[in-house]
């Protein structure tokens, strides 16, 4: 067990050997993403997949994200050019000095949640008063903790690490989860829907934009030409991803196969097709990859009143649109 | 083929029989595969549950095995103190004595192994056979947040993990058991974890096992984790990939998913799957191992599972295939042998329609009831045939109407009569016995039949009814038993065409060398007594009363050719008979003389008129010598008298006789030659007038018939 993990840490190979890597006319970038290969990661695959990448001008390699390689730290080494992280960690990392600009704002909801088995008598938000919650650490316990706070609820914190097995195993009455990934886990792991009790964030005032494109300021100021490209290449790939689903999990499998992720064609589905509703929400009138200051302004004023910044950066300088 | 089936009773019971037998058979054989099936269903379920649960009862003793090592572990690090080389030694040869298991390690709770050691965590695996050494407490791996650690903490309990292949160390199915132990007070009271002791332990065993028994088997077996996933599958895509849920989502097949909830959350299970886990219409029979939470199901495709059943139910079909034609065979053949006869039946049903009673039955030699029907059918034939010979008999024998009405009603059997007033003929052949006296027997019958069938012909045609028939004389008469108006009429008319025919009848008897005939006729009209005459054994419909005996008596006074009327019968057609004489007569019993009416035509609508048959008398050239004598009631008198015959005509001759003969008196004549009489030269004949001369008489007497050789004798002599 431990050895697999040893041995496959930072070993997601590049794939896309139909690149021509030493060409010379090609800028070479790296992007690492805030986690391991899935669908949430479509729209990057399919640039690199298709030649969209390559034709911006671009030989990009993708990096195997996850918990232990944080996308964060990759920027900071240099071992990364962009990255992918969510618009609160980005605000914080920024806050707290690391000269961090939002390119592009892909997923524009929050897709994060809380469940809880209907069976441990959990039916509305009051009824977690009390109880063991598995919640993830770090930035995706920015909205339990405003959650909490809003709502006045005193609960069992338990860290929760890469798997649903806590609460598979009954360690706890309720997981933090992600939408189009460990609730689709669940579901398929013999819960039906209505066994389960759901709270989304963003019904409850608290609807974080997730994934962006980020960079280091300073690459943006040095090769505001690749950036640009690497953006724009990237949308053009995530629209390929959202109109071309079946050739897009094809490619999204071989990746995660590559990486011995263990999953299934029927969870990247699920996964593919909530990206849809994430990315391009019905209703919403942002437009693709744009960042929404109203949206950023209320990640920033929960994340100060929580006191998890001091100084919440200038819209102006944290987004820089690429469009 | 309608009307074919409408019209043949063969093919409607052969049909009804293959029909009500094959849904006989069917129901039969409907009823015995369900029942049979769900005999082998029950049994079958039966076995396959046990297989189910043995299988898993087996995974499990194997599962409760390779525990032990980690546990007792577990229990050695609550009841000692060891120092780190301790620690080292025990794991090191835990994992080097034991085949199964890959990899140990102990994994302390920060600070759990000593104050100022945050974390440690010593590892042994397996490289090859020789255990290698690696202290997990590396920043990047960061075993407190692992499930194999953290679950176990957090439960309190020990977890095994969910199975993984082990892709460093050649693909193995691997799974991890994970251990807590605890603190323990002073008193032995257990305070909080710390730490966990983990085992790596190969599951290729299961992976063997199974593959053992899937070769065995025509389906197979797979194991799956308590949240659905595949542990082993014949798909290797699907281990540790694909669980029931993502499969059946895959498939967009909502009932594997039903079955995978119910799997789960039941330990032992017969499903009907259906082809939800493979291609073949499937079983399910799956049993739960209780220490990991996974479980053992066993696929059994239906086709094998109902194998005997289907080879049974073949057996069963053709059986019934063969009987089935066996008995539609035998009801075309009965059926055959039931219509054919009625078929031959009908046909001789419609010949008997149109009169044809000779009918020939191929089934009256059999004893069932067609042969009965078919006996009957021909006795009835036979009967008919009898019945028709008897009217056609009795039509010959007794008139036509009479026959009818006979048949008509049976009061028409009845003794007795009435008073009716009828017209009565009378003939008779002039000099028949006489003229037969001579003649062979067959002649004689060719004779009398030849001239009674042409008269019988001709009274049926005027619908005279024949009262009697003597020998060469009819008695017949018209009105009864059916009233005819206009009797005396036919009567007349009858009697004229029947004195024409003899024209013919006498062609015909020259012809064959047979004397020529002769015959008169008497009619008369009166009212007489008509019934049925006789005794209960023999009747006759007949006439009696006076005016019938008159009409006998009228009739000797007729000569040949020659039609008597009676006065009655006169008045009533004066005005349309042609008379060519009346005669006067004496008779018995009446004072005066009676007058008869010699007629030789009827007018109106019968309308019938005799030749002319004026006598033209032509003197012999020479005269000749005859004897003759009287005929007294058809004897011949011995006594013989010569007289001379002078004139001759061709039905009368002119004689000078020395004695007086009486008028209507009937003689023989025998000619002479010089030598004396010839004695086949024979005339007999009626005297129908007398004169008396000087001393002889003139007698003109009327042929009743004439000898070949009298005829001869008279042509020359003329």
């Amino acid at each position: 067990m431990k050895k697999v993990i040893l041995v496959l840490t930072f070993l997601w190979a590049l794939f896309g050997t139909n690149l021509v890597g030493g060409d010379s006319a090609l800028t070479h970038v790296t992007f690492i993403p805030q986690w391991i290969p899935q669908a949430q990661f479509a729209g990057y695959m399919m640039a690199l997949e298709k030649g969209f990448y390559r034709d911006a001008g671009l030989d990009v390699t993708i990096l195997r994200g996850g918990p232990s390689s944080p996308p964060l730290e990759a920027l900071k080494s240099g071992s990364a050019t962009f990255c992918t992280v969510w618009l609160s960690t980005a605000v914080q990392q920024r806050s707290s000095g690391l000269k961090l600009v939002n390119l592009a704002q892909i997923i524009q909801r929050s897709a994060l949640m809380l469940i809880a088995r209907k069976s441990s008598g959990i039916n509305a938000l009051n009824d977690l008063n009390g109880r063991r919650i598995g919640l993830w650490q770090g930035d995706f316990k920015i909205q339990p903790d405003a959650l909490f706070q809003l709502q006045h609820l005193n609960v069992i914190e338990v860290p929760m690490y890469s798997t649903v097995n806590l609460f598979l195993k009954r360690a706890v009455d309720v997981i933090s989860a992600m939408w189009y990934n460990e609730y689709h886990t669940l579901l398929n792991s013999g819960f039906s829907q209505d066994e389960l009790t759901t709270f989304f964030f963003s019904d409850y005032g608290l609807n974080f934009p997730e994934d962006g494109i980020y960079c280091l300021e300073e690459t943006l100021k040095e090769n505001p030409k690749v950036c640009k490209s690497f953006v724009q290449a990237s949308l053009q790939g995530w629209i390929y991803a959202l109109n071309h689903k079946e050739e897009t999990i094809n490619v999204v499998m071989r990746c995660a196969e590559a990486a011995h992720t263990g999953t299934n064609r029927a969870h990247q589905m699920w996964m593919l097709a909530k990206m849809k509703d994430l990315i391009l929400p019905v209703g919403n009138k942002t437009i693709l990859g744009a960042l929404d200051e109203g949206q950023y302004k209320l990640v920033t004023t929960t994340l100060l009143s929580l006191g998890l910044i001091d100084n919440p950066p200038l819209f102006e300088d944290f987004y820089r649109s690429q469009k | 083929m309608r009307t074919k089936f409408r019209s043949s009773l063969a093919l409607k019971l052969a049909v009804f029989v293959l029909c009500g037998s094959v849904a006989v058979f069917s129901v039969v054989l409907l009823y015995s595969y369900i029942y049979s099936r769900q005999i082998i269903l029950d049994q079958g379920k039966g076995k396959a549950l046990n297989l189910a649960l043995a299988m898993s009862r087996k995974i499990e003793q194997q599962f409760i095995a390779v525990h032990k090592l980690p546990k007792s572990l577990a229990g050695f690090l609550e009841s000692s103190t060891f120092d780190q080389k301790t620690l080292s030694r025990v794991i090191e040869k835990m994992v080097s004595d034991n085949s199964e298991i890959y990899g140990m390690a102990v994994a302390f709770q920060p600070f759990g192994f000593e104050k100022n050691l945050r974390a440690f965590a010593p590892y042994f695996y397996k490289i090859g056979k020789t255990p290698q050494y690696c202290d997990l407490s590396n920043a990047k791996y960061n075993y407190f947040q692992q499930d194999w650690f953290h679950i176990p903490v957090e439960l309190k309990a020990p977890v095994p993990s969910e199975p993984y292949y082990d892709e460093g160390g050649g693909n193995i199915l691997m799974v991890t058991y994970s251990f807590p132990f605890f603190y323990h007070s002073d008193d032995g009271k257990r305070l909080g974890v710390r730490g966990v002791v983990t085992a790596d332990v190969s599951l290729e065993w299961l992976s063997k096992l199974m593959k053992e028994i899937n070769e065995d088997r025509k389906g197979f077996c797979f194991v799956i984790t308590d949240t659905g996933v595949f542990v082993t599958y014949p798909n290797f895509n699907y281990v540790m990939r694909e669980s029931v849920f993502s499969v059946a989502e895959e498939n967009n097949n909502p009932e594997l998913r039903k079955i995978g909830l119910q799997i789960l959350h039941s330990n032992r299970g017969f499903l009907d799957v259906g082809t939800s886990f493979c291609t073949q219409d499937s079983f399910l029979a799956y049993s739960k191992i209780l220490s990991t939470g996974w479980t053992f199901g066993a696929i059994f495709p239906k086709d094998v599972f109902f194998a005997e059943v289907e080879r049974l139910h073949r057996a069963n079909l053709l059986i019934s295939l063969v009987g089935v034609s066996m008995l539609a065979l035998l009801a075309v053949l009965v059926a055959r042998s039931i219509a054919r006869p009625l078929k031959q039946m009908a046909g001789a049903a419609k010949k008997i329609s149109v009169g044809d009673l000779d009918i020939k039955l191929d089934a009256t030699n059999r004893s069932d009831e067609v042969g009965i029907l078919a006996q009957s059918f021909t006795q009835m034939a036979e009967g008919l045939k009898e019945r028709d010979f008897i009217r056609d008999a009795f039509g010959r024998y007794v008139t036509q109407e009479v026959v009818n009405r006979l048949l008509k009603s049976h009061d028409g059997l009845k003794l007795g009569g009435e008073i009716r007033e009828i017209s009565m003929m009378m003939s008779d052949i002039r000099g028949f016995t006489a003229l037969t006296a001579n003649m062979k027997p067959e002649d004689i019958i060719t004779l009398l039949n030849r001239y009674l069938g042409q008269m019988v012909d001709i009274l049926l045609d005027f619908r005279g009814i024949i009262d009697e028939i003597i020998g060469d004389g009819i008695l017949a008469f018209f009105g009864a038993p059916e009233p005819l108006e206009d009797h005396p009429e036919r009567a007349v008319a009858c009697a004229l065409k029947m004195q024409q025919a003899m024209a013919e009848i006498n062609a015909r008897n020259t012809m064959d060398g047979l004397p020529r005939l002769e015959m008169g006729i008497a009619i008369n009209t009166g009212s007489v007594v008509v019934g049925n005459i006789g005794s209960d054994k023999r009747v006759k419909y007949g006439a009696v009363g006076p005016d019938v005996n008159f009409t006998g008596r009228m009739e000797s006074f007729s000569v040949g050719g020659q039609v008597l009327v009676s006065q009655s019968t006169f008045e009533r057609l004066s005005n349309i008979l042609d008379v060519k004489k009346v005669l006067q007569v004496e008779m018995k019993g009446f004072e005066h003389k009676v007058k008869l009416y010699d007629v030789t035509g009827i007018r109106g609508k019968y309308g019938v008129a005799l030749k002319d048959r004026e006598e033209v008398f032509r003197a012999l050239t020479k005269p000749i010598t005859l004897t003759y004598c009287q005929l007294s009631q058809k004897t011949i008198s011995s006594r013989g008298t010569l007289g001379t015959l002078r004139e001759v005509s061709q039905r009368e001759a002119r004689t000078t006789c020395p004695e007086r003969i009486a008028q209507w008196e009937n003689i023989r004549i025998i000619l002479h030659d010089e030598k004396g009489e010839i004695p086949k030269a024979v005339i007999y004949a009626k005297v129908i007038s007398v004169e008396e001369a000087r001393d002889f008489y003139h007698v003109t007497v009327h042929f009743t018939s004439v000898s070949p050789q009298a005829l001869h004798i008279l042509q020359e002599a003329v």
